[in-house]
């Protein structure tokens, strides 16, 4: 039971979505698929006054853009994504991030958009029975911070959860949003505050209408692994995320982009690490020194019970198995699915 | 209740009801709900359908999934207000003239009932599975309920008769 009353107001098109968030102010919160704001209103950790529910609008079925990747509509469901043949074939990355989120149930309901816009996580927070009897942390504008009880007013260490951010930063996918003031087009990656209390950087009433990626070049290869503790239904232990792109003889690695999601308040592109494979030819050395590099530069924050030097360790594990995965993909050795 | 009083304190304004349409199991009802209430609570409270349960609400446990226009869904997890229009199955729909379902009567050979209390999330999820996947391997049907735990059978003989109503080989254990 959702113990307080907000109004409801189903859109028909995602800008009238977008006018009636603004005429109903502060308080209106968009609404997808619900998978991630209906539970906190139920712990009455969020209070929105009104909702604005998305899901009458039908989304476009994905299509491929003129310079030859992908566009794919906000509200497309998970379960879609994951099935949609074009997404499948052709960006088989993609599908499986979002095969691998929570269960059939949250992704036949679960949104692209809102699996992107979701909030950061932390173990205090998220939680049905004690909540009410503790003091507020400071993501819910109070005083103290539980599992960092350290941290400077204000400072709020939840965690970014999206299986589907990290291989979409990755395959430097942009998102395109509405809003009454104009929509604009920005890389996945700069849509985050990198701040717990307020993870999502884009405006009051700006929503996502679609997410756009880029055509892959030749000689092109991805892996990804989630770590989860049933390894089903499950928020993730750590997410990474690899796309990389091979030189004409398959030798030498000429672009890379690394990314680790779930270990801080949003994705975390590795840059050093990225910085120490391009440009070099690929042998085990190789792997060591860039997985050191990752694990040097990530700074994971622990959560759910998984300690920092645990998470370090899955990074170097899983790493450098993700990294060869994508090699071997790279030079058509694997099979792309 | 403590909770509830507190959330009376801060929501006075009285928000407005409406009157949605919802096909459950092939009946038509029409019925007044507030935006917050969610698609259980109509079928429990205001129809009188005590198959679909209450559990985590939290969308972590499946006992409330439903079959919204053919797809499976959390009951805990679904506004009334936006099942306006649709059609709804729930377990006791599953029966048809007093026999059950294939999958019903599985579950029954192959003991995959206990305590009970997933149970009827688990048939939802395996109903739609089996429609869109007539014959699923272990590995699609584990995936298929990666969304419903239970705490009493160890999952085994639940996979079992999925395959059982399936037709692939599993014979019924309990007789
Ligand atoms: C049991 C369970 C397990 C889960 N497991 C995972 C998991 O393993 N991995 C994972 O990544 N997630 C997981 N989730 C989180 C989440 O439910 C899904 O990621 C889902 O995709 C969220 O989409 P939604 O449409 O339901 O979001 P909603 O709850 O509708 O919205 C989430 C947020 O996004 C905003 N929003 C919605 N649509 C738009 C839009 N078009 N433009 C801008 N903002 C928008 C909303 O205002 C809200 O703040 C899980 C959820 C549950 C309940
Ligand atoms: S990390 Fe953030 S959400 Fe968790 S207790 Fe601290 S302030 Fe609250
Ligand atoms: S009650 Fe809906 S998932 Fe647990
Ligand atoms: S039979 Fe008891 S929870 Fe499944």
């Amino acid at each position: 039971m959702i113990l307080f009353d907000f109004e409801y107001e189903p859109a028909r098109s995602l800008p009238e979505a977008s006018a009636l968030l603004s005429r109903l102010g502060e308080g209106a919160r968009a609404m997808g698929g619900g998978t991630d704001l209906l539970p906190k209103m139920r712990i009455a950790i969020t209070r929105p006054t009104a909702i604005v529910g998305l899901s009458g609008i039908e989304p476009e079925p994905p299509s491929v853009t003129a310079e030859g990747g992908l566009r794919i509509d906000g509200l497309t469901t998970l379960a879609a994504l994951a099935r949609a043949p074009l997404v499948t074939t052709n960006l088989p990355m993609l599908a499986e991030s979002a095969r691998v989120v929570g269960s059939d149930q949250v992704r036949e309901m679960g949104t692209l958009a809102g699996n992107l816009c979701q909030d950061t996580r932390c173990l205090e927070l998220n939680q049905k029975h004690d909540y009410q009897f503790k003091a507020k942390c400071f993501k819910r504008g109070g005083e103290c911070c539980y599992p960092f009880p350290n941290n400077r007013p204000g400072r709020c260490w939840s965690v970014y959860m999206s299986d589907i951010a990290p291989a979409l930063i990755a395959l430097n996918a942009e998102i395109e949003t509405v809003h009454a003031a104009g929509g604009r087009r920005l890389a996945v990656a700069e849509m985050f505050s990198g701040q717990g209390i307020d993870p999502i950087s884009l405006e009051p009433a700006e929503l996502i209408s679609a997410v756009i990626t880029p055509p892959l070049p030749a000689n092109f290869g991805w892996g990804y692994h989630k770590s989860s503790r049933r390894g089903g239904f499950e928020y993730a232990i750590a997410v990474i995320a690899v796309t990389l792109t091979l030189d004409a003889s398959r030798q030498a690695c000429t672009d890379a982009r690394i990314v680790i999601g779930a270990i801080r308040e949003k994705p975390v592109r590795v840059h050093e690490a990225e910085r120490v494979l391009v440009g070099q030819t690929i042998d085990d050395a190789l792997f060591a020194e860039t997985v050191n590099a990752a694990v040097g530069e990530a700074r994971p924050l622990r959560h759910h019970g998984f300690s920092r030097s645990y998470l370090i360790d899955n990074l170097r594990i899983y790493l450098r198995r993700v990294l060869i995965r994508a090699v071997e993909r790279a030079r058509g050795h694997a099979s792309t699915t | 209740m403590l909770e509830a009083r507190s959330a009376q304190a801060q929501s006075p304004a009285a928000v407005r009801s409406r009157i949605i349409e919802l096909t459950v199991n092939g009946e038509r009802h029409e019925i007044l709900v507030k935006p917050r209430n969610t698609i259980v609570e109509v079928l429990r409270e205001k129809i009188g359908l005590m198959g679909t349960k209450h559990g985590c609400e939290q969308g972590a446990c499946g006992v409330c999934t439903v079959l919204l226009d053919g797809r499976a869904v959390l009951g805990c997890l679904t506004l009334a207000v936006e099942c306006d229009g649709k059609s709804v199955r729930t377990v006791e729909g599953l029966a048809q003239g007093g026999q059950l379902s294939p999958i019903q009567q599985a579950f029954l050979d192959q003991g995959a009932v206990q305590c009970g209390y997933c149970t009827a999330g688990m048939l939802m999820s395996a109903t739609a599975l089996l429609e869109r996947n007539p014959k699923p391997s272990i590995a699609e049907i584990k995936k298929a309920l990666e969304g419903n735990i239970c705490r009493c059978t160890g999952y085994n003989a639940i996979v079992a008769a999925i395959q059982q109503a399936s037709g692939q080989g599993v014979e019924p254990v309990m007789r």
